[in-house]
């Protein structure tokens, strides 16, 4: 069996992968890849505990996320449409129209 | 049984208010007839209770309200009087509005104010505490404000009832000043009150009186005199009732006859052992009243508008009202039979007056008597019921207000010849003035030759009835009713635990002759008719009254009824008016001004003293107040000015934020734990 260090080593490069991303990336849809990312990770480390320590627990929280992650990307991707269709571009630095 | 019901003498008119408020416009004529149909049943109920009662008994109900306080209905001979006389006068005056106000298109806003002023006036009336008697005072106040800016879009009629509102109101303030000063002063004695006994009940008060001390008394009774002075329109709060005539006619008769203005004589009426026992109470009654008797006559002499004729000469009978109950200093609870006998027959004939001008009013279109003459040959009926109310006014011998005004005189004698002659000297000076006004308005409204083109048409039988009726009460009533009723009101407060006496030492009265029969009023009927034996013995064959004196009002009656027609009948008119007093005469100037009161008091004291001081106001207002406030808003405002720079629109920068939050957080938390504070 897999050490459980390795599940977690594997999960903490993935948010770290995603938080670079997030910090680095400025079109919008990279930005979304990247938090895609960072609830996956999150989803690794459910799934990795809740098969050693037996429980299902872990298992179906994984599954609302992955849901929730569905959903989440539906709005996100709704909202890169619509500003595309206003400002021609998804390079959100040119996206500041709500700055003070 | 029909004390069981009491409380529908007030429900039925509400309930009339409510229906003609809400769906009165689909009634015919605004729903009118369910305000009469009310206030006739209030009347059938106070019959009803009339002839359980009489006359030796009252009927009092309580039930508990909040913390020391109730709701609660006495009807004693006081209240029942009261009761009776308002039920009957404003049934006759709704009827008439239903063919007043036939047409107006407020017609059911008109019946539903009506009804709510019917019902709060009832209320005022058999209230068994001073609580509850205060908010149906308000309600009255309120109505009275609703009504005379009854044609609100006219501007006079809109400012005459904010006067009325406003003027009533500075009354109003020392009245509940004079309760809350009694209600600590009753609390201070600690009482042992009996289950359904309340500190502000009438009972209690007049049974604890003798225990407060007797300044407090004082300045209870001035606080109660200020509510009374402005309800009752007495000087110097007097100056709204000439002005409520812009209100529809019906309401003036309402106002002036039956619902507002007796509420301030009832007041001290029902307050009458507190003023008693306070030292000079009833002497600056007394002079209130004599002066503002004389002083609102006189103004009635000059003033050209037929109402406001009648207004002033209603502040001069109330005037009389309150003289009356003041000389009770001399006379005691006798001069609340007197009093209360002319407010009653007052209500009638100044109905009467008020409806027969409405009468006159609504087939001339006019309210300037310079305008009219001649009336009567068109008018017969009119003409006929408003010469029996002015020969009662006038004080005619035999007519209602022969028999409550020339008593009202007398006991003033005989409290001059006791105490200080000047309430009578000024008594019978505008009892002269009464006469010689009434008249005056009498003979140029009905007799000479017509001096405009009006209207000459008889009014409808649905106004004329209540003015035949009218007439019948102010022809007989006084005639009929004076015996019992002095001793009916007599009675009154036999009822109730307390010894004039003891409240006659502590007032400083020691006139025993003229209380005790009073205080043996307790033991039931037999004695208050005792009591009534003396008390018009007291005022009629009293011994200090020479045959002169007695006759004197007659005289003056009669000799004021000729002058004005000889001034103002042109059948013997001897004298022209303006040969005597021409358009420079400056004390006709005077009075025709109101002794300038508008200019004093609007000119003067509004435009000078109360624009400079709320000029004032207003400055320290904007400057320290605003100022202040401005101030701290400025540097929030500033402050946020160099913030919202944080809210730069680029994501990365929130989520640097974030980020960085997060590990100060898991830092901050690790830390504590190592250092053992989690």
């Amino acid at each position: 069996m897999i050490p459980l260090e390795l599940y977690i080593l594997l999960a903490s490069t993935m948010f770290t992968i995603g938080l670079y991303g997030l910090f680095t990336q400025k079109n919008g849809v990279k930005l979304m890849m990247c938090i895609e990312l960072l609830l996956n990770s999150a989803n690794i480390n459910l799934v990795a505990f809740s098969a050693y320590q037996p429980n299902v627990n872990g298992q179906v929280f994984a599954l609302f996320s992955i849901a929730l992650a569905a959903a989440e990307a539906g709005v996100g991707f709704a909202i890169l449409i619509a500003l595309y269709r206003l400002y021609g571009t998804i390079d959100l630095d040119n996206i500041n129209a709500m700055r003070w | 049984m029909y004390a069981d019901y009491a409380y529908l003498i007030v429900a039925l008119p509400v309930l009339a208010f409510l229906l003609c408020l809400f769906v009165g416009w689909h009634l015919p004529r605004g729903g009118g007839f369910l305000t009469v149909l009310a206030t006739f049943a209030g009347l059938i109920l106070s019959l009803g209770i009339f002839s359980e009662i009489y006359p030796d008994k009252i009927i009092h109900q309580s039930m508990p309200w909040f913390a020391n306080f109730n709701v609660g209905i006495l009807i004693d001979p006081l209240a029942l009087v009261m009761l009776l006389m308002v039920t009957f006068v404003v049934t006759l005056i709704h009827i008439y509005a239903n063919g007043y106000m036939n047409g107006d298109p407020g017609a059911a806003r008109y019946f539903a104010e009506a009804a709510l002023f019917t019902a709060s006036m009832l209320g005022l009336i058999f209230a068994d505490n001073l609580l509850q008697l205060f908010i149906f005072w308000e309600l009255v106040g309120l109505c009275s404000y609703l009504l005379i800016g009854f044609w609100y879009r006219k501007p006079s009629a809109a400012a005459a009832a904010k006067k009325a509102f406003l003027t009533t109101r500075v009354g109003d303030v020392l009245f509940l000043a004079g309760i809350i000063l009694l209600y600590n002063n009753l609390a201070n004695l600690n009482l042992a009150l009996k289950p359904g006994e309340y500190l502000l009940q009438f009972p209690v008060i007049y049974a604890n009186l003798a225990q407060i001390a007797p300044d407090q008394l004082t300045l209870i009774a001035l606080g109660l005199l200020g509510g009374a002075v402005g309800k009752s329109g007495q000087f110097p709060l007097h100056v709204w009732l000439p002005d409520a005539m812009e209100g529809p006619t019906t309401v003036s008769a309402m106002i002036h006859a039956a619902t507002m203005v007796t509420a301030g004589v009832y007041l001290v009426a029902r307050m009458f052992p507190l003023f008693y026992a306070a030292p000079h109470g009833l002497t600056v009654v007394a002079a209130v009243g004599a002066f503002t008797a004389l002083f609102a006559a006189t103004m009635g002499l000059t003033s050209f508008d037929i109402k406001r004729v009648l207004a002033f000469s209603t502040v001069s009978q109330l005037g009389f009202m309150m003289a009356g109950l003041g000389v009770g200093a001399a006379v005691g609870t006798l001069a609340v039979g007197v009093s209360i006998f002319h407010l009653i027959g007052h209500s009638f004939f100044k109905a009467l007056l008020f409806l027969c001008a409405g009468s006159v009013i609504h087939a001339v279109n006019t309210n300037d008597m310079r305008e009219m003459g001649g009336v009567g040959k068109y008018m017969r009926w009119t003409m006929y019921t408003m010469l029996i109310g002015s020969l009662s006014l006038a004080g005619f011998p035999l007519f209602t207000g022969y028999f409550s005004k020339d008593e009202i005189i007398l006991i003033a004698y005989e409290y001059g010849t006791l105490i200080n002659f000047l309430p009578y000297i000024f008594l019978v000076l505008a009892a002269v003035l009464t006469a010689i006004y009434t008249f005056r308005m009498w003979f140029s409204v009905f007799t000479g030759k017509e001096r405009s083109d009006y209207g000459k048409h008889e009014s409808p039988w649905v106004m004329l009835g209540p003015l035949v009726i009218l007439a019948v009460f102010a022809l007989g009533f006084g005639y009929v009713a004076q015996d019992d009723f002095y001793s009916y009101l007599d009675s009154n407060f036999g009822h109730y635990d307390l010894d004039f006496v003891e409240l006659g030492v502590i007032g400083g009265h020691a006139l025993e002759g003229h209380v005790a029969p009073a205080a043996e009023g307790e033991q039931g009927a037999a004695a208050a008719e005792g009591a009534a034996g003396e008390g018009e013995a007291g005022a009629e064959e009293g011994p200090g009254e020479p045959w002169y004196i007695q006759i004197l009002p007659i005289i003056v009656a009669i000799g004021g009824i000729l002058t004005a027609a000889f001034f103002y009948w042109d059948k013997v008119k001897k004298f022209d008016p303006s040969q005597v007093t021409g358009d420079k005469d400056p004390i006709r100037k005077l009075l025709l001004k109101g002794y300038y009161q508008h200019e004093i008091m609007t000119g003067w004291f509004a435009e000078t003293v109360v624009y400079g001081t709320a000029l004032i106001c207003n400055t320290i207002d904007i400057k320290l107040v605003d100022g202040w406030l401005n101030w701290l808003s400025a540097l929030v405002l500033g402050f946020a000015q160099h913030v919202r720079k944080v809210q730069t629109g680029i994501v990365q920068n929130y989520v640097t934020a974030l980020v960085l939050g997060v590990v100060v957080l898991v830092v901050v938390i690790t830390l504590a734990k190592e250092v053992g504070l989690v």
